[in-house]
C-alpha cells in the first residue's frame, strides 16, 4: 500500500502541470459553451502524452491522472477514449475517439471531432468514422457534441478485446474526468469566495460556506483515490464503485459551486459552467450512479 | 502507487484472523453488543489482552525496548482494523496501545515508565481519558478543573464527563489548569492520577451507545504527588496535541462497517430479499463510503510509514469515516429495522451503538470541518 507516484510519473505529472498551464480561459464567441484546445491537442500529440497508459513505468494510473487533470483546464480536446481505451483495443486506431456503451442512444461527446468509434457492450466493436458519419448538435453540456447519422452503415468490426475490462477502464476514464472538473471547479469556487467580500468580510470566512466546501473536498478527494484504484487494478468491481461514488457526489456539489460563485457563475464570462456541464454528462455516463453501484452490488454480494 | 496489500502484509493479517478465530469465545459477539466501554467487554479485555501479549500481537511497533518488536506503522495499522473488524476486543486498551504508551515513552519521568507501560505491553492495564469537562466539549481549552500545587502535592478539584471506561479504570490521563481557571492552552498540565485515590467518584451516564459506557468523574480535594505530572506545567497541550495527532484515524470505523455491511447483505440474502434494485445499489452506496473513507484513512497511515508529520489529510480522512458509518447504519435501518428489537442480532447492534457516535466522539465532525476548510483549503478566518 503506497501512494506516491514513482520516478517516472512524477516526471510525467510535472510536465503536464506545464504543459496545462498554458491553457488559460477565454469567452467563445456567438455564446459558445466549449472551447477546443486545438493547440494543446497537438502538443499532446507530438509528445506520445496518448500513448501513456502503454508505458510499463507509467501506465493507466499516469493516464487517468493525467485525463483528471486535463479535465481542470477551461478547454477541451478529446483525452478520456484515447488515454484509456484506445491502448487496449489490441489494434491500432484513429484518434480522437468516441465511445459508446450499451447501445446509448443519442449524442455522444467528441463525435463530430472523432476518425473513429468504439463499441463496448457484450462484445467490443469498432468502426471508422468518415467524413458525415457524425452530426454535430447542440447541447446544453460543455462538450462538442454529435450524432450518429446512420450507425447501422458503419463498418463495424469485432475486436479481440475483453469488453469487461474495457468497460472497467471507460468507467475509470469517466471518474477520472468527472473528479477532475469536480476539483477544477472546486478550485475556482475557492478563488472566488477567498476575494469577494460581502458584509465585509471575504464570502470564505462564513462557516455556512467553508463546511459545504469542506466537505465537497473531502468527497472529490475520496472519489478521486477510489478512482486511481481502479486504474491500478482495473477490476469491474473497483471501477463500478469508482465511477458510482463520482456520480453520486456531483449534484450536491455542482449545486453549490454555482450557489457560491453566485450570479457571475452563470455567465458565459466565467469558466464554472465548462466544469459543471461536463460534469452534468459524466454522472450520467453509462446508466450514472444507480447502475454502477448495481453493478458493483453483483460484482461484490453475487447476482439478484 | 500500489493500492495493494503486499505478501506480508497479508500474511500478517491473516495470522491476526486465525489468532482471533481461535481464541474470541463462541459469545463473543454477546459480550461486545454491550459497548465498547461495557463492564464486560472492558473486563474480557483483561483476559483477551495479556493473550494477545504472550502472541506478541499487543504492542508490536513498539520499541523492543518496552515489549515490542519495533514492527512498522502498516502492520499496527492492520492489526488495528483486523481487532476494529472483530468488534474491538481490547476494549479499553486500544487506548494504550495507540497512544498513552507512546506518549509515556515520550515524556514520562523514568519512574512513570517502570510503573505504567509494563502493565500495559501485558495487556492488564485500564486507563480512561480525563479531558472533556460540562462547560468544556469541543473547546477543550476551556477546561477548568484545577490542580493547585501544595508543597510536594497537587490538589485537583474539578468535574470531567463522557468519560469512556471510567468505571473500571486503574488510571486516568487528566488534564488540569495549574494556575488560575482561565489558563486556556498555556496552563494545562497532564496528570496520572491512580482512580482508587481519595476524593474521586465516578458515576455511570446511561445513554444510547452501550451499559457503563460513560461517566461523570468528580475530582473533591484529590491529592496527588507532584510526580504524578506528566511533562512540565502548561506542557500538556503540546503533549496531547503530539498525542492525538494520528488518532484522529486510530480507529479504522469503516473496516466494521464493512464487515457489518457483509453481515447485514448476507441477512438479507437469507431472507430473499436482496434482489431488489433499490435494496442492492443502496447497499452499493454504503460500501463507497466506506471506500472512500477507507482510501483516505490509508493515505494518512501512508504518510505516517514514510516519517511524515501529520498534516490535514487526516481531517479530510475523519470527515469521510463519519460518513460512511452513517451510510452502514442507516442501510441496516431502512432495509433491517427488525434487526433493532428483540435478540440475535449483536453484530448489528454493536455496530449501530458504536456508529452513531463517529461524529461526536473524539472531537466533532464541524471541527474536522473548520480545519478542512481554514488549513487545507486555506480559506480565510471570519470576523
Ligand atoms: C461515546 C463517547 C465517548 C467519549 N469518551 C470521552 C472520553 O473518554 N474522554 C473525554 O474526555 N471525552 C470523551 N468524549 C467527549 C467528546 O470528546 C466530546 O463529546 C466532543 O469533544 C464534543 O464535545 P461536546 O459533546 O461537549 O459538544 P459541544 O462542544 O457542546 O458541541 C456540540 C455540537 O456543536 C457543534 N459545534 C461545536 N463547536 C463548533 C464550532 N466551532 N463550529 C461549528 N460547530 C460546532 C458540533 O456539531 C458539536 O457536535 C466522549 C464522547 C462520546 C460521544
Amino acid at each position: 500500500m503506497r501512494f506516491d507516484l514513482n520516478v517516472d510519473q512524477q516526471t510525467f505529472a510535472t510536465v503536464l502541470g506545464q504543459m496545462l498551464q498554458g491553457a488559460a480561459f477565454a469567452p467563445v464567441e456567438g455564446w459558445g459553451r466549449y472551447d477546443l484546445g486545438t493547440a494543446l491537442e497537438a502538443q499532446f500529440d507530438a509528445g506520445g502524452f496518448f500513448d501513456a497508459a502503454a508505458e510499463p513505468d507509467l501506465g493507466p494510473v499516469a493516464a487517468a491522472l493525467m485525463v483528471h487533470d486535463v479535465a481542470g483546464v477551461p478547454v477541451c480536446f478529446e483525452l478520456a477514449a484515447s488515454a484509456l481505451i484506445r491502448p487496449f483495443l489490441g489494434r491500432d486506431v484513429p484518434r480522437p475517439l468516441a465511445v459508446r456503451v450499451d447501445g446509448q442512444p443519442g449524442a455522444l461527446r467528441y463525435l463530430p471531432q472523432a476518425r473513429g468509434i468504439v463499441e463496448i457492450g457484450e462484445t467490443v466493436r469498432y468502426a471508422d468514422l468518415p467524413d458525415g458519419a457524425a452530426q454535430p448538435v447542440d447541447s446544453l453540456y460543455a462538450y462538442p457534441m454529435g450524432e450518429l447519422t446512420d450507425p447501422e452503415a458503419l463498418d463495424w468490426q469485432t475486436l479481440d478485446a475483453d469488453p469487461a475490462k474495457l468497460r472497467a477502464l471507460w468507467q475509470v476514464a469517466t471518474a477520472a474526468e468527472l473528479t477532475g472538473v469536480l476539483r477544477a471547479g472546486l478550485d475556482a469556487v475557492l478563488a472566488h469566495v477567498r476575494d469577494r467580500r460581502q458584509f465585509g468580510q471575504p464570502l470564505g470566512a462564513f462557516q455556512g460556506v467553508q463546511h459545504r466546501l469542506a466537505n465537497a473536498a473531502v468527497e472529490i478527494e475520496g472519489a478521486r483515490l477510489m478512482m486511481l484504484r481502479a486504474a491500478q487494478r482495473q477490476a469491474p468491481g473497483d471501477a463500478a464503485l469508482a465511477l458510482g461514488r463520482a456520480q453520486e457526489i456531483t449534484n450536491a456539489i455542482t449545486y453549490d459551486l454555482h450557489q457560491f460563485m453566485g450570479a457571475m457563475g452563470l455567465t458565459l464570462e466565467h469558466p464554472l459552467h465548462r466544469w459543471t456541464y461536463r460534469a452534468k454528462l459524466l454522472k450520467a455516463e453509462m446508466g450514472g450512479m444507480g447502475a454502477a453501484y448495481l453493478s458493483y452490488a453483483t460484482d461484490r454480494w453475487g447476482a439478484p | 502507487m500500489d493500492f495493494d496489500w503486499t505478501e506480508e502484509d497479508a500474511a500478517y493479517r491473516a495470522r491476526i484472523r486465525d489468532f482471533l478465530a481461535r481464541t474470541l469465545p463462541a459469545n463473543w459477539d454477546e459480550i461486545a453488543r454491550h459497548g465498547p466501554g461495557s463492564p464486560e467487554q472492558t473486563e474480557f479485555s483483561l483476559t483477551f489482552c495479556p493473550k494477545l501479549a504472550d502472541e506478541g500481537l499487543l504492542v508490536p511497533h513498539w520499541p523492543a525496548d518496552w515489549g515490542g518488536a519495533d514492527r512498522p506503522p502498516w502492520e499496527h495499522f492492520i492489526l488495528g482494523e483486523e481487532m476494529w473488524r472483530a468488534g474491538e476486543p481490547r476494549g479499553a486498551q486500544y487506548m494504550n496501545v495507540n497512544w498513552i504508551g507512546p506518549v509515556l515513552m515520550r515524556y514520562g519521568s523514568d519512574a512513570q515508565k517502570a510503573q505504567y507501560i509494563p502493565p500495559m505491553a501485558e495487556g492488564r492495564a485500564i486507563w480512561c481519558q480525563g479531558f472533556s469537562e460540562p462547560n468544556a466539549g469541543s473547546d477543550l481549552a476551556s477546561l477548568r478543573t484545577r490542580a493547585i500545587r501544595d508543597g510536594a502535592d497537587y490538589v485537583i478539584n474539578g468535574q470531567k464527563i463522557w468519560t469512556s471506561y471510567a468505571g473500571l479504570a486503574s488510571t486516568c490521563f487528566l488534564l488540569a489548569q495549574t494556575g488560575g481557571a482561565d489558563g486556556g492552552r498555556a496552563g494545562i498540565a497532564i496528570f496520572l492520577v491512580p482512580m482508587d485515590t481519595p476524593g474521586i467518584e465516578v458515576r455511570a451516564i446511561p445513554s444510547l451507545i452501550g451499559h457503563g459506557d460513560i461517566h461523570e468523574v468528580f475530582f473533591t480535594d484529590v491529592r496527588v504527588p507532584a510526580t504524578a505530572r506528566l511533562g512540565a506545567e502548561g506542557e500538556g497541550w503540546t503533549i496531547i496535541s503530539y498525542a492525538l495527532a494520528n488518532e484522529r484515524v486510530g480507529i479504522p470505523r469503516y473496516e466494521m462497517g464493512a464487515a457489518t455491511l457483509d453481515t447485514m447483505v448476507a441477512e438479507l440474502q437469507a431472507r430473499g430479499q436482496f434482489s431488489d434494485s433499490i435494496v442492492r445499489s443502496r447497499a452499493a452506496q454504503a460500501a463507497a463510503a466506506c471506500e472512500a473513507a477507507r482510501l483516505q484513512v490509508y493515505r494518512v497511515v501512508d504518510g505516517r510509514s514514510r516519517g511524515q508529520a501529520p498534516g490535514t489529510e487526516s481531517n479530510l480522512a475523519r470527515v469521510a469515516v463519519v460518513g460512511a458509518e452513517r451510510a452502514v447504519a442507516d442501510f441496516g435501518m431502512d432495509f433491517l429495522p427488525d434487526a433493532f428489537s428483540g435478540s440475535g442480532h449483536d453484530a448489528l447492534l454493536s455496530h449501530h451503538e458504536r456508529a452513531i457516535v463517529t461524529g461526536i466522539a473524539a472531537g466533532a465532525t464541524e471541527i474536522q470541518l473548520n480545519l478542512v476548510a481554514r488549513q487545507h483549503l486555506n480559506l480565510p478566518k471570519g470576523a
